[in-house]
Order: C-alpha cells, then sequence, then structure tokens
C-alpha cells in the first residue's frame, strides 16, 4: 500500500561577501564545492564527483562520525543539474539515501543576485517530497503521530 | 544536542529498519500514548505474545521502547532515546543546508583577493 508522499519548500536566503561571479565559480569548481558542501566535522566524506553541466551528475557518500546522533550511518545523495545560467542561476535535483534506503527526493534552485557593495544576495529553495519534510522544532510541536505518519509515508513510498 | 549521542553506532539504522515494519510502527503508536502491557499490545496487532516479544526485542534494542515488569505484567513505553534520534534526523537536513552556506562564506572570505 502506498501512502501519500509528504511534501515540504523552504527558502534560505544569505549575502556574501564577494561577487556573483566568484560565489558562482564556488559552485562549480568540483575542489572548492566539496570544501564547502560536502565536507564537514560530522562526517567523513566517502565519495564526492560532480559534472558541472546541464545533465551532469553529482554524487556524494557521508559516513558520520563517532559522537555525531547517526554516527556510523551511511548518507547517500545521487543527482543532476537541471539548469545553469552563468553568475545567476543553479538549478539541480537529488535523491537522498540513508543506510541504503532512499528517503527525499528535491529540487535546489540557487539564485544569485548582485548586492549592494559588490556582494551577492543568493536565494536558495529547497523543495522535496520526503518524510521529515519541516524543520525539528515545528516537528517536535508537531508531534510524534505526525512524524510517524510521515515516516509511514514514506517508508511504503520506498516500498511501492 | 539530545540523549540520541547516547546511542550506539548503527542504532540510528536499526530504528529506520526497525520501523519498516508496519507492526511495529502500530505498537510504537500505541504506547506513545502511554505505557501499555505487552498482551494488550499482543491483542491489539492481532499477533501470538511470541511475536510481540520479538517486535518488542527489536525495539529495545535500538531504543524505541522500554519494557519493565509490574507485578507479572510486563509493560512497555516509548523511550525516548530512539525518538530524539528521529527528531535529530528530521532536522538534519535544513541543519546541514545552513552549515554549507556557513563554510561557503568562510571559504569566499579566506579566499578573497587583497584589497586594491
Amino acid at each position: 500500500m502506498t501512502t501519500a508522499a509528504q511534501f515540504d519548500t523552504f527558502t534560505m536566503e544569505r549575502e556574501f561577501d564577494a561577487s556573483p561571479a566568484r560565489v558562482y565559480a564556488a559552485f562549480a569548481d568540483p575542489r572548492r564545492k566539496r570544501q564547502w558542501f560536502a565536507e564537514s566535522d560530522h562526517h567523513q566524506v566517502e565519495a564526492f564527483t560532480m559534472q558541472f553541466e546541464v545533465g551532469g551528475r553529482e554524487s556524494a557518500s557521508y559516513r558520520f562520525n563517532a559522537g555525531s546522533p547517526f554516527a556510523g550511518v551511511l548518507l547517500e545523495s545521487d543527482g543532476v543539474y537541471l539548469d545553469l545560467v552563468p553568475d545567476s542561476r543553479i538549478v539541480n535535483a537529488a535523491t537522498m539515501a540513508i543506510g541504503g534506503r532512499r528517503i527525499s527526493a528535491s529540487v535546489h534552485t540557487f539564485e544569485f543576485s548582485p548586492a549592494p557593495g559588490g556582494g551577492t544576495r543568493l536565494r536558495f529553495t529547497h523543495q522535496a517530497a520526503f518524510f521529515e519534510g519541516a524543520d525539528g522544532p515545528d516537528m517536535r510541536r508537531a508531534g510524534w503521530q505526525q512524524l510517524l505518519d510521515r515516516l509511514q509515508a514514506a517508508l511504503d513510498s520506498v516500498a511501492a | 544536542m539530545s540523549h540520541a549521542s547516547v546511542l550506539q553506532a548503527n542504532e540510528a539504522d536499526g530504528i529506520f529498519v526497525a520501523l519498516g515494519d508496519a507492526s511495529r510502527r502500530a505498537i510504537l503508536k500505541m504506547v506513545l500514548q502511554g505505557p501499555q502491557s505487552v498482551s494488550v499490545l499482543a491483542g491489539a496487532i492481532d499477533v501470538t505474545l511470541t511475536a510481540v516479544s520479538q517486535h518488542l526485542r527489536i525495539m529495545e534494542s535500538c531504543g524505541l521502547v522500554r519494557t519493565r515488569k509490574v507485578g507479572r505484567v510486563r509493560m512497555c513505553e516509548a523511550d525516548r532515546r530512539g525518538l530524539d534520534v528521529l527528531a535529530d534526523w528530521v532536522s538534519l537536513n535544513r541543519r546541514m543546508w545552513e552549515e554549507r552556506f556557513e563554510r561557503l562564506d568562510a571559504m569566499l572570505r579566506d579566499e578573497a583577493p587583497p584589497a586594491p
């Protein structure tokens, strides 16, 4: 049996003290993208590959470190670039899997615009189909019943 | 962060595996309402006491539920440790993106060309 998927959209806005060309380049260069996108104190990067072109693939896998809440767990993402407009827009889509189980599919839209003073404003929109839709505090408020319903929806959709 | 950090490696995996089963999700839903006796749980999901005990062993091993004897009755209740792991996972995705943008900001600052 398949239960309806759960959907969530959120937007983050950031301002960077660097030109749109420099910010865009930090997304385009695999070495530098790995540095800010993949590397973290929370996990080891087991693999990171990307082809920065429309239709190009980006795949990453991470193993959470001891001491993190997901110690030892494998997290994998696999995605494709859908739209690239130099210095102004990047769109990709990706799935995420935990412990080998695919748990979400999402579209990521990065829009860059010049900010006053020579910086860059980034608007990031994350549109996802998955079970862990809202953030932690929202979910805690929503209660465990709803979390379980979402979990069930995701597990059912994976099993379908 | 939460009590979840006391869980051992791979217990988050264990939680997702444990909740991959409809009977175990039904058990968790019931004990989230309050402690239940093992026999009531068995009756509610229509399985034998032996079967429900096997489910509960799996759920106990990953920190989702606890059982204890009250007199001659074995009671089962929800365990915060496993639930906190779930909540952490739920908030992880957004937190990951926030941290990425912080690292991008730091990287751009480090690379900034010298002022003319």
